[in-house]
């Protein structure tokens, strides 16, 4: 009796499974990377049209992070800072470098800088810089170590898992509201000691200064 | 488990609450309206296509869209942030900003504070530091943004149709007005709209020294103030000094003008703190049923021809020693079926308060009626006590357009100057305008919009684009003579120019820019000091205080009282020779409103009709004719003739019909509507007005055609099948058993006084256990123990909010349902989606109409009561819409708000179905980006469906994904009015009322930021942080108050606390944070239409146990019942 099936189809099920087992891995560990809000956004780093070197003005040169972000107490908006702002000091400081024409021109002109936008939540997301900045979260808890950044990155996953870790346990996340622009700034240089001194510091606010990081929807979404 | 409702019987007898004339004969439609959650088509598949086919090609556009996603990837596209080359000095992003301005009306001005995000405005409030205004406003101004977004505004100058640059404009402007001027004005004529400016007045003055002999006229289609044009005062009615009101179709708190400040006057003199509190009364003699009928305690229905005659009887008993008053009153003979006793009740009340009182004629009456209530307040005493005079300075004219127009017809006027207003659309039928004006050699228009003004002499015409008022500079003086500043809020979005800059340009003064004509006139009104200083604080305050309005006017002129009084002479209308009344539209009013679509969607207070005109009529006189709701008549009037679709309207008089100004207008080539208003509406009033019978006339005559017109209607949705929804008594009844409000209450777990005991510490209330136990609903849970209680953990101590209504004070005028669209970016459906239900208002008015002991369908009632209540999300703590989410995407936050994150919503619509209140609202489309195509389409169907031209809807947007959709250029303007703070819905997901969110979470925020290291987080009504909801900021009458229910200070706990509070359909145990004040009607017992307020029909049951709610408090074998009330009481003692 002469065979119906060819030999190699005696070797099918064997490929099926081995082939179905690595197609749904693939797919699904492909999918598990993709999605998961750790990988949305974070490393992300666009070339900005001047590049802006915040390790340099922040860690070297000592700057606040209020002195550019003014609006970052009253609004909800933490601003990039006008032309005009940059030119308070390039005015004396590199004053011809060929680096700053686009900032020159644009405090000349009115003509805004186009900086590509780093970070952001969706528009159903309302953030508020302001209140977080009163009540002792620091930016770096967000955005990461700005100030040790050429570059800026996005290091924070900044999605809603992300804050509601936060919210569920702001004592772990808060410190006093004059150290929030400190991105180095540490309860202790010891890492144990600093992390006993953060509770400690952390329950004693959320208790005196009624902290409440609402995790209600509408906190957030309105 | 399934919980039965308790049932709610309809016995035969009782007070009987009904929302229209089909409920009230129980149609078959009507019960399958009632029935249906969503109206027909909603819920199920009614498409010719079988659905086999649609999910096949459904799968198939699903698998192409999926590919198509593959490619362009997951990531968010790239952005740009853009800051500012140099910063503006004290601007900071996202931080709204708020100016002082005013919204212009007809001789007289509302005093705004206008929201500003980035520089464009968003949202109107009142102003309310200003001296006559609480920071409310009406429906027209909260509308009056839209109309600054419109696509449809005039965007270019045009010359004979061609489309010029502006500088040539203003050169030709110039050239012309040299011209004139050369000519010393001759055969020149300027028609101009009625202003309280006073720059306008200060340059009208001036070009008429310059142009002797130029005509001048003031044209308002609807002259709101008539009474000063007869009788030479402009009166100032401080309605809450008055005791004893009686209004002569005067519909002050709906169609008048100043409706801002004297629906507050009237609503404080409603409001009562406890039973013997004192309240105003108000008596109203009229012919529609308006919404001042509606408050009024005591309603006269007669024609509103006939309104003159009952004047002049209430006069003649009033002052009787004045015989041209009493010889008037032997001359009319009151109308049929008045009797003489309302009239002689109405007086000695009057009288009785003589000094307190006030008599108001309205808009609509003859000159008679006017010097009536001029005499009547002289002779009670009342001048100087209610009614004040001002003096705000009126144009001086020399013409009518009536003349104007003879004149343009002979060939006597070369160059017309029309100044605002549309005379073409509503000049008199009789005048023939359009023509007229084509004869003139020279037009010179400024104009909002392209319009049938525009549109009448093309060849001639110079149009200038008119600047909306928040983009102009001006002035203008509110009604106690304070002078308001109008400010821009942004540059003209079209480069137009205003009423200041064209009449300085044709004069030719010095002083050509609106802004330095203003501040020129303002320094006549600074007076000595620093003008600078007191400029900059003028524009920051939004007012200057004027002269205080004078007790006393100049008394009429012998021979203005013989005018008015000897060509009064009213025809008595029959079915043969009915009334025709043109009314002020409350959504569209004179047509000004026509082309925005908010306004247009705003259902009208009284027929809850939307996108529609209808011809008004009485149910006797429709029976009489043979005409039934939806038919098409044809009205002939002196030759002139209408069609339009008919509306039975319960409570309006016999033999005659009511007629809405403003719809029917058509889009041409040339010019005309704009593209909301064109064809909405079946008829144009217009076209039956002529100068004889401008506000009503006698002798029309009604035709069927047989045809029958669609009218969509908000009425009958979700209604509320005859509970004790509204709770209402008379005065009398109130202080007999001042807790009847809560004795209506059917048999309901703990009743419905647990919040505020709680709440403000008093001994809680013991009740069942709810079925469903809300993780937030207890302040107090019950803990292992019995009767041990303990708070839970997830409830926030800081701040719970509540609302509570004042149904007494309430008068429907509606201005928080626009408030609350623009605060809320609630969008507009269209008719077509109106009439599936699918409004999408978070805030509707119910209006239910009430009348006496009668049996179902056996007779209707003509004279009808009725009431408003404003019904919203009343944020249950025991919400039914919450416990059948499926994704959770209603939940409840800590500080007792049921919130709805859209984002989660995946459209099942079961919250909407387990809604007692039927306050959910569902985006069944993308109405935010529907083009106006679909919009105003009549139908819009599925995909499978074809639309008008035939092409499958599914094709159509396979070729033009975008065609459904509004234009970007459209859809770029129209989104700078969206409120940034609030999220824009998107199709398929539910939506409602939020208590203004937004607005309690951004005071949360600033207490913080102000707290920074401290824990003083809470917001305080005594330090003036709690904010205000959008609704409650707009509500003239203060009827809304929003508050926290923690601070037993607060205004709403006080309110809680009061024995009127109640809460509708509390035998549901949803606990609803928003309670209501159970209305309370101050009648005259010596009235012959005195009537006790019943208990609603369906208590009957109830009360054979618990014993009628004005009698006792109820029956001691009900705990929670009795507990509450004794509990209430020793709160309140």
């Amino acid at each position: 009796m002469s065979a119906i099936f060819p030999k190699w189809t005696s070797r099918l099920p064997l490929i099926l499974i081995v082939g179905g087992f690595l197609t749904s891995t693939s797919v699904v560990g492909g999918l598990w990377y993709y999605f998961t809000p750790k990988y949305t956004r974070v490393g992300y780093q666009p070339v900005q049209p001047v590049g802006f070197p915040h390790s340099v003005h922040v860690d070297q040169l000592g700057m606040d992070c209020r002195y550019c972000h003014s609006d970052v107490e009253k609004s909800w908006y933490s601003n990039v800072p006008a032309a005009t702002t940059c030119m308070n000091c390039h005015n004396q400081v590199l004053k011809d470098d060929s680096r700053l024409a686009l900032v020159r021109e644009s405090a000349a002109s009115g003509k805004p800088i186009p900086w590509v936008q780093v970070h952001k939540v969706p528009d159903y997301v309302y953030f508020n810089h302001s209140v977080h900045v009163a009540r002792g979260v620091s930016c770096v808890k967000c955005h990461g170590e700005i100030n040790k950044m050429v570059e800026v990155q996005h290091s924070k996953p900044l999605s809603m898992t992300f804050c509601l870790d936060c919210h569920r346990n702001p004592e772990l996340n808060i410190r006093p509201n004059d150290k929030v622009t400190q991105l180095d700034w540490v309860f202790d240089a010891d890492p144990h000691a600093a992390a006993d001194k953060q509770l400690k510091f952390g329950n004693a606010a959320v208790k005196d200064w009624k902290v409440n990081a609402s995790q209600n929807c509408s906190a957030c979404h309105r | 488990m399934k919980t039965i409702p308790p049932p709610c019987p309809e016995p035969e007898s009782g007070q009987k609450y009904w929302r229209s004339m089909d409920q009230l004969a129980d149609t078959p439609e009507f019960r399958q309206w009632l029935e249906r959650e969503f109206p027909a088509g909603a819920s199920e598949f009614t498409d010719p296509v079988s659905r086999r086919n649609f999910v096949k090609i459904m799968s198939a556009s699903f698998l192409l869209g999926g590919l198509g996603s593959l490619g362009s990837g997951c990531r968010r596209p790239e952005e740009k942030i853009l800051p500012f080359g140099k910063t503006p000095e004290g601007y900071i992003h996202g931080v709204p900003q708020f100016f002082a301005t005013a919204m212009p009306t007809r001789g007289g001005a509302i005093p705004l504070l206008v929201k500003s995000h980035e520089n464009r405005p968003t949202k109107i409030e009142g102003n309310p530091e200003h001296p006559d205004s609480n920071g409310s406003t009406d429906a027209f101004a909260q509308a009056s943004i839209l109309g600054l977004y419109d696509p449809d505004r005039a965007q270019r100058y045009t010359q004979a149709g061609n489309t010029i640059s502006k500088e040539k404009a203003i050169d030709t402007l110039t050239v012309l007005g040299r011209n004139i001027g050369g000519a010393r004005g001759a055969r020149t004529a300027f028609v101009l709209e009625e202003s309280s400016s006073p720059s306008r007045h200060r340059l009208l003055t001036a070009l008429q020294f310059k142009f002797p002999q130029a005509k001048w006229v003031v044209y308002e289609p609807v002259d709101l103030n008539a009474n000063r044009r007869i009788t030479g005062g402009a009166p100032y009615i401080k309605l809450d000094q008055a005791s004893v009101i009686l209004s002569l179709d005067c519909d002050f708190v709906g169609s008048e003008a100043d409706t801002y400040r004297l629906i507050r006057g009237y609503a404080k003199g409603r409001k009562t703190e406890k039973a013997t509190d004192k309240m105003n009364r108000l008596y109203s003699v009229e012919g529609l049923f308006t919404l001042t009928g509606i408050s009024a305690d005591h309603r006269l229905r007669v024609p509103t021809s006939q309104v003159v005659a009952v004047a002049a009887a209430i006069a003649a008993k009033l002052a009787p020693q004045n015989a041209q008053i009493t010889s008037l009153a032997a001359r009319l003979p009151l109308p049929a079926g008045v009797d003489a006793k309302w009239v002689e009740e109405c007086a000695n009340d009057l009288k009785a308060n003589a000094g307190a009182s006030v008599i108001m004629a309205g808009h609509r009456q003859p000159a008679a009626v006017h010097v009536i209530a001029n005499l009547l307040n002289a002779a009670l005493g009342n001048n100087g006590k209610t009614v004040f005079f001002s003096e705000i300075p009126q144009a001086t004219v020399n013409s009518d357009l009536a003349s104007i127009a003879r004149d343009l017809t002979s060939g006597q006027i070369d160059t017309l100057v029309i100044l605002g207003g549309n005379p073409a659309l509503s000049a008199p039928a009789d005048l023939k305008w359009s023509d007229a004006q084509g004869k003139a050699k020279n037009v010179i228009r400024l104009g909002q919009y392209e319009d049938e003004t525009f549109a009448a002499s093309p060849a001639t015409t110079l149009s200038v684009p008119q600047n909306h008022y928040l983009e102009s500079w001006g002035d203008a003086r509110t009604s106690d003579g304070t002078l308001v500043p109008i400010q821009p809020l942004l540059a003209p979005l079209f480069d137009g120019l205003t009423e200041l800059d064209v009449l300085a340009l044709l004069g030719d003064l010095e002083v050509k820019k609106s802004y330095d004509i203003v501040r020129e006139t303002f320094r006549a009104f600074a007076g000595a000091g620093n003008v600078e200083e007191a400029w900059k604080k003028f524009l920051h305050d939004g007012y200057l205080p004027g002269p205080a309005p004078k007790g006393n006017d100049a008394p009429l002129g012998g021979d203005v009282i013989v005018r008015a009084f000897s060509t009064i002479n009213p025809a008595v209308p029959t079915k043969e020779s009915l009334e025709v009344v043109f009314h002020r539209d409350l959504k569209v009013d004179d047509g000004r409103g026509s082309n925005n679509g908010w306004l247009q969607e705003f259902p009208d207070p009284i027929t809850k009709v939307v996108w529609d005109n209808v011809v008004l009529i009485s149910r006797k006189t429709s029976e009489e004719l043979g005409v039934k709701n939806g038919d098409v008549v044809e009205l002939e009037l002196g030759g002139n003739k209408i069609r339009g679709p008919i509306w039975v309207q319960p409570g309006f008089a016999d033999n005659s019909l009511g007629l809405a100004l403003g719809y029917g207008r058509q889009k041409t080539k040339a010019g005309g509507a704009g593209r909301i208003a064109h064809n909405i509406g079946l008829y144009n009033a217009y076209a039956l007005r002529t100068s004889t019978g401008l506000n009503f006339a006698v002798g029309a005559k009604l035709t069927k055609t047989g045809e029958t017109h669609v009218v969509a209607t908000t009425q009958e949705h979700g209604s509320m099948e005859g509970r004790p929804i509204v709770r209402e008594a008379n005065k009398e009844q109130y202080e007999k058993a001042p807790a009847f409000a809560k004795n209506f209450d059917l048999e309901s777990p703990g009743h419905s006084a647990h919040i505020k005991k709680e709440m403000v510490g008093m001994p809680p209330v013991e009740r069942p256990a709810a079925i469903y136990e809300h993780p937030y609903t207890g302040y107090e849970k019950r803990g292992g123990q019995a009767g041990v209680t303990v708070k839970s953990v997830l409830a926030s101590d800081l701040h719970q909010w509540g609302m509570s209504i004042d149904l007494s004070s309430c008068v429907g005028c509606g201005s928080c349902v626009l408030a609350c669209q623009s605060e809320n970016n609630v969008p507009i459906v269209g008719k077509d989606q109106v009439i599936r239900n699918r409004e999408m208002h978070w805030l509707r008015i119910d209006r239910y109409y009430s009348g006496a002991a009668m049996k179902m369908a056996s007779h209707l009632i003509d004279d009808p009561q009725a009431v408003f209540q404003p019904m919203l999300c009343q944020h249950c703590e025991n919400a039914p819409c919450e416990s059948v989410c499926p994704v959770n995407a209603t939940v409840h936050d800590e500080e007792g708000l049921n919130v709805m994150a859209y984002n989660r919503c995946v459209g099942t619509r079961y919250c909407s179905n387990n809604c007692p209140y039927k306050v959910r609202r569902f985006n069944f489309f993308d109405y935010n980006k529907r083009s106006l195509d679909q919009l105003k389409g009549p139908y819009y169907g599925s995909p499978l469906t074809t639309s008008k031209d035939g092409e499958l809807n599914v094709l159509r947007w396979w070729k033009n994904p975008d065609a459904g959709t509004r234009p970007d250029d459209e859809w770029d303007l129209l989104k700078l009015i969206k409120n940034p703070d609030v999220s824009v819905r998107m199709r398929g997901v539910m939506e409602k009322c939020t208590f203004c969110v937004q607005r309690i979470e951004q005071a949360k925020i600033g207490q913080k930021v102000k707290a920074g290291m401290s824990g003083d987080v809470q917001l305080k009504e005594k330090d003036g942080t709690v904010p205000k909801v959008a609704c409650q900021q707009a509500c003239p009458a203060e009827a809304i108050v929003f508050g926290n229910l923690l601070d037993p200070n607060s205004r709403v706990s006080q309110l809680k606390k009061n024995e009127r509070d109640y809460d509708v359909l509390g035998f549901l145990d949803t606990r609803p944070r928003l309670t209501y004040m159970a209305r309370i009607r101050n009648p005259n017992p010596k009235m012959p239409d005195y009537k006790d307020i019943e208990t609603p029909k369906n208590l009957k049951e109830y009360m054979n146990t618990q014993g009628s709610p004005f009698e006792t408090h109820g029956h001691a074998s009900n705990e929670g019942h009795g507990a509450a009330v004794h509990a209430e009481k020793k709160g309140a003692h």
